[in-house]
């Protein structure tokens, strides 16, 4: 289970997340929301080490994460994917994933053939497989399609067999088709993973079709939490934001 | 080492003054040449490796117009404006070419340029030092301060200096050209923003470079001998100027380069071979202790 | 691919072997000098590329350990009187001492203020040379030549013997290199490259990365400066002088940086260029000018990355991949 508890984080004194505490089971999948500048991806930014936080606890099964550096927290089992494609331009995808899954092997250092151990590589491709990367495995990352690279951005989170995955809005930039098609890739490889999936997303119909359970964030702070029905019932959400933004009614 | 000599200069009154002088004047003309280097990386964030040829140029073109005019407000006027529009030329014919490639591509145009100005310059002024005199201005008794040696050139280097330095921070304060080099330095995506011609500004800041460069030339042409090779030596401190004070600050310029000017003149009395040495070993402590200079921005 | 390593043996083997009978059918005693100067520019610009090409890390002190590797080698082979591998191995480990050291401070740095910090040192170091006349001799080098006592009846004192260890030097070193850019640490140190943050996020940690491939260059370039003190039996400040970090930066520039052998074509090229335009033309600035302008504005990349992207665009490479597909 990942535990926040009473996190805090603010920049010259404007506070971007104030006391949050939220829980996020094992095996669930969770959609964080909230208006623009609720603070989401600042609270990823915390969890996966980026920037570390100025108070509170980030436990991941009785581990206190805060402090930690960012390779260890990815050795602790927490992976992200990035909302602008975070990729390596000159690695094909499958030498991405390749290597990726070799780094965080610890094999970083050695002094070997290229990608030396071969439950490396089937772990590459097993991810490629399951989110339909592989007719791309030899094209250059640069030269991917939009789609594809946060496909990849997704990939290289989940090549290291994290036990949470952290998404922050996986179908930014993308059209309506390619939205689905993304978000179902990512429904299906929870289900069949059966990790924590934490993600961050601002389509509605996206999040209550298929979060088992919604957080919403509103100035750095939890307005409501729980079942998409209960969030879909709660007057504050609905005041704060969901009345405001377009497309928000299910 | 000669710590002794340091200590037994420290005691005297006009070794303290001498060295000071001399100590400005190596600071005024590297806070001239530094200054140019510091705004053009602050605006174009490319470093301008052959600032320190338009140091020569300026004083090459000092020598050739005192020796024509005789006269030497003239000299500081033509060669500071001729340099500029050596600067100018270069960087819409040439520099801005390379914009927003590797690093290294920009250094290579440089470099090809600074092997090419050395030797226009030996084709037209020779490879031999060259000296301009001293102008008849100032062919006067030196002063003395505490019983050290200042002469009246230094004095008027020193206070022109100054001047233009003032002038600069003006012109970066208050002028709407300062505004918008202070904006585009602060925030690169601001010269899409605000509409802005970057050609135009890129050409004027070079230029505005190349006028500094050039004027420092001029000042050090009756104070220095001229060879083809005496852009390098400013070019590498100037460099350290620039790091020391923090890549794109003006005011650091102006700190690094009196530092640096005081650490070469009290050096060479203390540690007369190790001089160097102690300029980079300044450096070195300088960016350990604070990466981005004493007065740059942190990168966020 | 762990055969890729025998193939790289075997290759190598085969260069070494015709590097060493080419002067036996064409004694030329300019090719072999041009060989042996050849051989520690390659090694030393290609240890350069390490950081430059695959690192991301562009270093402007370089030449510190061409230096280091000149005057440690020379020093202790005038001082100590022991066996050239000896001095040899020694040299190595100062080398990786002092740039363990170095790196620790430099590699933290990011794109510039990395390359200035490096540059500060080197000088730092160039001055040290000059200072400590006693030790180094100050701005006169190295004087008096280097002993090269024979070792396993090999005579570096003869110059085609000196040239054969060159080679071997030579090949070796490459051989080595590319090993590293393309193991797991080679793959890392260019994700690091293309992209630190996103590495850190997958568990690399970078700082060490980066300190472990400029140890590494470190060494390599040392062993570039063993090379030349050996050749010009001596060691002069101006190995240690910014001008070498200069010339390896730029010799790296015109070879290309996105290919492994860039470097070492990029040495034939300068060295070539040296030799031809002092020989035909006093005006050697004007001239090396004028072609560097070429390179940078005309071909806008070194040679061997404009031959690589004019390869991958021709029309065959084109056609053969849509077969592929």
């Amino acid at each position: 289970m990942l535990t926040i508890e009473r996190l805090s984080k603010s920049f010259d004194g404007i506070a971007a997340i104030s006391d949050v505490t939220l829980e996020f089971p094992t095996g669930s999948l969770t959609a964080v929301i909230g208006p623009n500048g609720a603070g989401k991806t600042t609270l990823f930014n915390l969890i996966s080490g980026a920037f570390k936080a100025d108070a509170g606890r980030v436990m991941l099964d009785g581990i206190d994460l805060v402090g930690l550096a960012r390779a260890e927290i990815v050795r602790c089992g927490i992976a992200r994917a990035f909302q602008v494609a975070s990729i390596f331009p000159s690695f094909t995808v499958e030498e991405t994933l390749n290597a990726a899954v070799q780094a965080h092997r610890g094999r970083a250092a050695v002094l070997d053939r290229r990608f030396p151990l071969a439950e490396c590589c089937e772990r590459a491709h097993e991810v490629m497989d399951m989110l339909g990367l592989a007719k791309e495995a030899d094209t250059l990352s640069a030269r991917l399609s939009h789609g594809d690279q946060k496909l990849l951005d997704v990939a290289l989170a989940l090549v290291l067999q994290p036990r949470v995955l952290l998404l922050d809005e996986p179908t930014a930039g993308m059209g309506p088709d390619e939205r689905w098609q993304m978000i179902e890739r990512v429904y299906r490889l929870w289900e069949r993973e059966k990790m924590t999936v934490v993600f961050i997303e601002h389509d509605m119909d996206i999040v209550f079709k298929i979060a088992n359970s919604i957080r919403v964030l509103c100035y750095g702070r939890v307005l409501a939490e729980g079942t998409p029905d209960q969030i879909r019932g709660n007057a504050d959400v609905i005041a704060a934001y969901l009345g405001t933004e377009d497309g928000a009614n299910p | 080492m000669d710590i002794a000599s340091l200590v037994s200069c420290f005691g005297s009154a006009a070794c303290v003054v001498t060295q000071v002088t001399s100590g400005l004047i190596i600071g005024m003309l590297l806070f001239l040449v530094a200054a140019g280097l510091t705004l053009i990386f602050g605006v174009l964030k490319v470093i301008n490796f052959t600032h320190g040829s338009f140091y020569m140029l300026g004083a090459y073109f000092a020598l050739t117009i005192f020796k024509l005019s005789d006269s030497y407000v003239l000299t500081l006027f033509g060669a500071a404006f001729g340099t500029a529009l050596v600067g100018l030329v270069f960087e819409r014919l040439f520099m801005s070419r390379v914009y927003g490639q590797n690093m290294l591509m920009q250094l290579l145009v440089c470099y090809g340029f600074i092997l090419i100005f050395d030797d226009v310059v030996k084709i037209v002024w020779g490879a031999e030092f060259r000296s301009m005199g001293m102008p008849a201005l100032f062919q006067v008794p030196p002063i003395f301060v505490a019983g050290g040696v200042v002469p009246p050139f230094y004095l008027f280097l020193v206070g022109v200096t100054v001047v233009i330095g003032g002038l600069l921070w003006l012109v970066i304060e208050r002028t709407r050209f300062g505004k918008i080099v202070r904006a585009v330095a602060h925030n690169p995506s601001m010269v899409s923003v605000l509409g802005i011609n970057t050609g135009i500004l890129y050409g004027m800041v070079f230029a505005l470079g190349g006028l500094l460069a050039g004027f420092a030339g001029a000042l050090a042409a009756p104070v220095r001998s001229l060879t083809p090779g005496m852009g390098f030596s400013i070019l590498i401190e100037s460099f350290i100027v620039t790091v020391i004070g923090g890549m794109g600050s003006i005011v650091g310029a102006f700190v690094g380069a009196l530092l640096i000017g005081l650490i070469r003149t009290f050096g060479s009395v203390g540690f007369p071979l190790f001089t160097e040495g102690l300029m980079y070993l300044f450096m070195v402590l300088v960016l350990i202790a604070k990466p981005t200079g004493l007065f740059g921005k942190e990168i966020a | 691919m762990r055969h890729s390593f025998r193939r790289d043996m075997i290759i190598g083997a085969i260069a070494v072997t015709a590097l060493v009978l080419l002067p036996l059918v064409w004694p030329n005693k300019a090719f072999i000098d041009f060989t042996i100067r050849g051989a520690s520019f390659a090694l030393f610009a290609t240890s350069l590329n390490l950081l430059v090409g695959y690192g991301g890390m562009v270093s402007f002190g370089h030449g510190m350990f061409f230096g280091l590797g000149a005057y440690s080698f020379g020093l202790l082979m005038q001082r100590t009187g022991m066996s050239i591998p000896a001095a040899f191995a020694l040299t190595i480990v100062v080398t990786a001492a002092v740039a363990l050291a170095v790196g620790a401070i430099c590699v933290r740095l990011k794109e510039i203020y990395f390359a200035f910090l490096t540059l500060a040192f080197q000088m730092f170091l160039y001055s040290l040379v000059i200072l400590w006349v006693p030790l180094t001799g100050g701005d006169q080098g190295l004087r008096g030549g280097i002993p090269r006592p024979s070792f396993l009846g090999i005579d570096l004192a003869d110059q085609r013997q000196l040239y054969i260890a060159s080679c071997v030097l030579l090949v070796g070193g490459l051989i080595l290199m590319h090993h590293i850019v393309e193991s797991p640490f080679g793959y890392t140190l260019r994700m690091i490259r293309d992209n630190a943050t996103r590495a850190a996020f997958l568990g690399v940690e970078v700082f060490r990365i980066k300190l472990v491939a400029f140890v590494l260059a470190g060494i390599f370039g040392g062993i570039g400066g063993v090379i030349m003190s050996l050749f010009v039996s001596g060691a002069y400040p101006e190995f240690a002088n910014w001008t070498m970090s200069g010339e390896a930066v730029f010799i790296v520039m015109l070879g290309g940086i996105s290919t492994f052998f860039g470097p070492v074509v990029g040495t034939v090229i300068l060295l070539l260029l040296n030799d031809v335009v002092t020989r035909f033309t006093e005006y050697y600035g004007l001239t090396l000018g004028a072609i560097i302008l070429l390179f940078a504005l005309g071909l806008r990349r070194g040679l061997t990355d404009f031959l690589l992207d004019y390869w991958r665009r021709s029309p065959w490479v084109l056609a053969a991949a849509k077969r592929g597909r």
